[in-house]
């Protein structure tokens, strides 16, 4: 039996449309995260312990494991600058 | 004006100082574990550097403000006992220990995502090191909430 498609042709759109975004959504997030869920409610300490990852790493969400920094780690901690306000 | 220190607000410029400490302070190496793996083995070390903490925070509180300065005697030996903590977990424990911090990795850094890797890793741990995580202040008489069989609360 002939099945009348153009009926369902609006379903496919919009079904095409949201999975498009989605997937858009979804690669978006892993490439900026490396891959990994994306970390969310961040606080101060969150943030300074990223920090802190991307000076050790290289990226945000870099890990390793090391007991010992390399020397480096050292001298590589930044100081924020800002102009005065008033 | 307030002497008190003030947070960068939009900050443009960013200042990195290569200069090293001078030579009249005992060098020591820096704990090179980032914010996950630090986290998995957070109540290990204070289970064991639990005297060296107490005497830098109790040095910190005393000194009033210049406990950067003052309390670096106390600050060294909090790095090296951490240190020695996460090389143990690497020589002795080092698939749970990873298997337990990629998988807060991926959960936001929350310890209640992850009991399932939690439980072996700890077992581990405590065969080989002799260190047991110990939540403070549980209240008495309930059981602690990484050891619940089946919680309530926050679960996966």
């Amino acid at each position: 039996m002939a099945i009348p498609f153009e009926a369902l042709l609006p379903y496919a759109i919009m079904i095409g449309m949201f999975g498009v975004s989605s997937v858009g959504l979804v690669v978006v997030k892993r490439l900026k995260n490396e891959g990994k869920n994306p970390r969310y409610n961040l606080d101060v300490w969150d943030r300074q312990m990223m920090d802190r990852d991307r000076r050790l790493t290289g990226s945000s969400r870099g890990q390793t494991d090391n007991p010992v920094a390399p020397p480096e780690f050292a001298v590589n901690s930044e100081w924020k600058l800002s102009k005065r306000q008033m | 004006m307030s002497t008190s220190p003030r947070e960068p607000q939009f900050h443009h410029a960013v200042l990195i100082d290569t200069t090293p400490l001078p030579d009249s302070i005992p060098k020591v190496e820096e704990v090179g574990a980032t914010s996950a793996p630090l986290l998995s083995a957070s109540y290990f070390i204070g289970a064991r550097c639990k005297d060296y903490n107490e005497d830098y925070m109790l040095c910190k509180h005393e000194a009033k403000g210049r406990g950067p300065v003052d309390c670096l005697r106390e600050g060294r030996k909090v790095t090296r006992c951490a240190s020695s903590v996460l090389e143990d977990i690497n020589k002795y424990c080092l698939k749970e220990f990873r298997a337990h911090w990629e998988c807060l990795d991926q959960a936001n850094h929350k310890l209640f995502s992850c009991r399932a890797e939690e439980k072996p890793y700890n077992k581990c741990v405590f065969n080989n090191l002799k260190l047991e995580k110990v939540i403070p202040d549980t209240p008495k008489g309930e059981v602690p909430v990484h050891l619940k069989e089946s919680p309530i609360w926050r679960h996966k």
